[in-house]
């Protein structure tokens, strides 16, 4: 719960003093954090410093321990000791193009990442008991309370057509609530499907969802005769649960 | 004004009742909003430009009030004179009460749009989502339909069906590297366009009777109204190599999309990157952009190659690596350019021959 006088979320940084942007359709914009603005998880704090490409600055307290891709580390304090996460599939992770390996930086100290395009940082504090499915590459960072794991993409067409290669990113809360912080191309928006509702979506725009969410690609013929015509692929999301879109998406080639 | 047809009342410069969709048939007394793009008569003075802002308490200037109840003011960018209390301009969705950013050169940026502005055409409404990458949400009504290029579709309700729609000279087209399938849903239902780079999202209503220019690859959809031609841009040059191997480039593509309304106004969706300016050209009055950066233009702008480089002798054309190349832009009408633009492919190459072009050396 937030004080009364807080300008922003302290679990996810979202600003209190302004409404939820919901367009007619349904979508939420992912909350635009202030710069500079706090999080707190654990004894640990995170700072989303900039707006275009943003930062988040990470201050571990003693004990406190996060994990991320090490392509997205910006700087770090020497002092601030990195590991290696052991993951099981490694060959399989190295085939499907995933990173090989997960650093983990544990505190006291402080460390930063950020991602080399426009867009925004979603900030997804988990509870206990939640499993969501990220896009790879999407994720930034996640604290140690979340386990990480990684889920096959079923079906050869979501895998030829999906555009997000096999392996989708899972995070699972169990006993304790964590902190997971993914980003987004352009703008972030968020839809909560009801049981049985779906939504086709562009499938490089696809950037996470609950896993009681399903996503099945769905390729269409467009035109045809002499010149063969061309294809797209959509994905068709199924509910309950929520969506996560990013509106720069990464588009595969479809013609 | 009312509407004839339900009696709702409407903001004078709607092209359609909010209330039944129907389409507005002014009389000669309540026109009020003028065609858009105007160029400013030929004969009139140089409008003095506006001071630049140069004080930093002025970079966020405060928004004005709303006008007042049967105040008119007219939308910055649409141009379309809008009564009443509205902070939107529903035609385009600009924001009304702030003052528009316009420098001491004559360039005006596209005005500021809120997020999630919302603007109507037909009985259909686009809401626009998003800052950085943003979002045209289209929430068709039955009858109504647009069109696009399948790639920058984001997602749709599940219900609509996506159709191809033919188009003329297809060889060409697939030679020339544009696409060679144009889709488009109908109505009712949602659909969403987003293309991958930041920028800005340009709503260019288009009067019956207009038309309007755009080079390739930058068109993000129009409504079912408006018609698309496209033609051959005329701007080219040949690069050659010591082997005399000859290649062609076409700065602003080898072909233009064109879109026109015939009796019935259409929306048009572009999307830029960066930031998007704009330049009323009188007649004659010509100004040098880079070809990559213009994103539209009104059919009457005349452009043309232009090279600029040193007074030195001894020299052939295809020597000089400090060479400039221009696109000569010659009003009258309405040009847009993007911050964001591409290098010019064989640029600082030999040129051979090249289109139409005029000269500078300094």
């Amino acid at each position: 719960m937030n004080e009364k006088s807080a300008l922003s979320c302290h679990a996810c940084g979202a600003p209190l003093d302004i409404r939820n942007l919901v367009s007619e359709s349904g979508w939420r914009e992912a909350p635009r954090i202030r710069d500079m603005t706090e999080i707190q998880f654990g004894s640990s704090t995170c700072q989303v410093e900039g707006e275009v490409v943003p930062v988040a600055e990470i201050k571990l307290g003693s004990g406190d321990a996060i994990f991320f891709e090490h392509h997205v580390m910006l700087w770090k304090e020497e002092t601030v000791p990195l590991t290696v996460m052991q993951l099981s599939g490694g060959f399989k992770r190295l085939f499907a193009g995933m990173p090989f390996i997960i650093s983990v930086a544990t505190g006291p100290g402080r460390i930063a990442f950020s991602r080399d395009a426009t867009g925004e940082l979603v900030v997804l504090p988990l509870h206990p008991g939640m499993e969501l499915d990220v896009r790879e590459h999407a994720f930034l960072l996640s604290s140690h309370h979340i386990s990480y794991s990684f889920v096959r993409i079923k079906g050869l067409t979501n895998i030829l057509f999906g555009g997000q290669g096999m392996y989708m990113d899972r995070f699972v809360t169990s006993g304790s609530p964590g902190l997971l912080i993914l980003h987004g191309y352009g703008n972030v928006f968020e839809r909560r499907l009801g049981p049985g509702e779906t939504i086709m979506v562009e499938p490089g725009a696809f950037l996470y969802k609950d896993s009681s969410v399903t996503m099945d690609v769905e390729f269409q013929k467009l035109g045809g005769g002499l010149f063969g015509g061309a294809g797209m692929s959509l994905a068709r999301m199924t509910g309950p649960g929520r969506v996560g879109i990013q509106s720069m998406y990464v588009h595969h080639k479809t013609e | 004004m009312f509407c004839t047809h339900c009696g709702a009342r409407i903001p004078d410069v709607a092209n359609f009742c909010v209330g039944c969709g129907a389409q507005v048939n002014r009389g000669a007394a309540t026109v009020s909003a003028s065609p858009a793009p105007p160029a400013p008569p030929a004969d009139s003075a140089p409008v003095p430009p506006p001071p630049v802002r140069s004080d930093p308490a002025l970079a966020n200037p405060p928004v004005r009030p709303a006008s007042p109840p049967g105040a008119v003011t007219k939308c910055a960018w649409c141009n379309a004179a809008i009564e009443g209390a509205l902070s939107n301009c529903p035609r385009c969705g600009a924001t009304l009460n702030l003052p528009q950013a316009a420098g001491a050169s004559g360039w005006a940026q596209l005005p500021a749009r809120k997020d999630m502005a919302k603007l109507q055409f037909g009985d259909s409404f686009c809401q626009i989502e998003g800052l950085y990458v943003p979002v045209a949400d289209l929430n068709l009504a039955a009858g109504d339909s647009v069109y696009f290029s399948h790639h920058v579709l984001l997602w749709k309700d599940s219900h609509i069906q996506i159709e191809p729609m033919s188009l003329k000279g297809a060889w060409t087209r697939m030679f020339a590297g544009m696409p060679l399938i144009m889709t488009q849903v109908r109505g009712p239902g949602h659909v969403a366009f987003s293309k991958d780079l930041p920028g800005e999202l340009i709503p260019i209503p288009i009067q019956p009777g207009e038309s309007v220019d755009v080079r390739e690859h930058l068109f993000l959809a129009a409504t079912g109204h408006v018609a698309y031609d496209w033609f051959q841009s005329g701007v080219w040059f040949e690069t050659r190599t010591d082997k005399d191997e000859r290649e062609t480039h076409y700065p602003v593509g080898q072909f233009m999309d064109r879109f026109s309304t015939g009796n019935q106004p259409g929306l048009l969706l572009l999307h830029a990157g960066g930031n998007v300016f704009t330049r009323h050209l009188r007649p004659h009055e010509t100004i040098l952009v880079k070809p990559t950066a213009m994103i539209f233009k009104d059919p009457t702008v005349q452009m043309h190659l232009h090279f600029e480089h040193p007074n030195m002798r001894f020299m052939g054309w295809g020597n000089w690596s400090n060479r400039y190349l221009w696109l000569r832009v010659t009003g009258p009408g309405r040009v847009g350019i993007q911050s964001v633009f591409e290098r010019i492919e064989g640029e600082t190459r030999n040129i051979s021959r090249f289109s139409n072009a005029t000269e500078q050396r300094w």
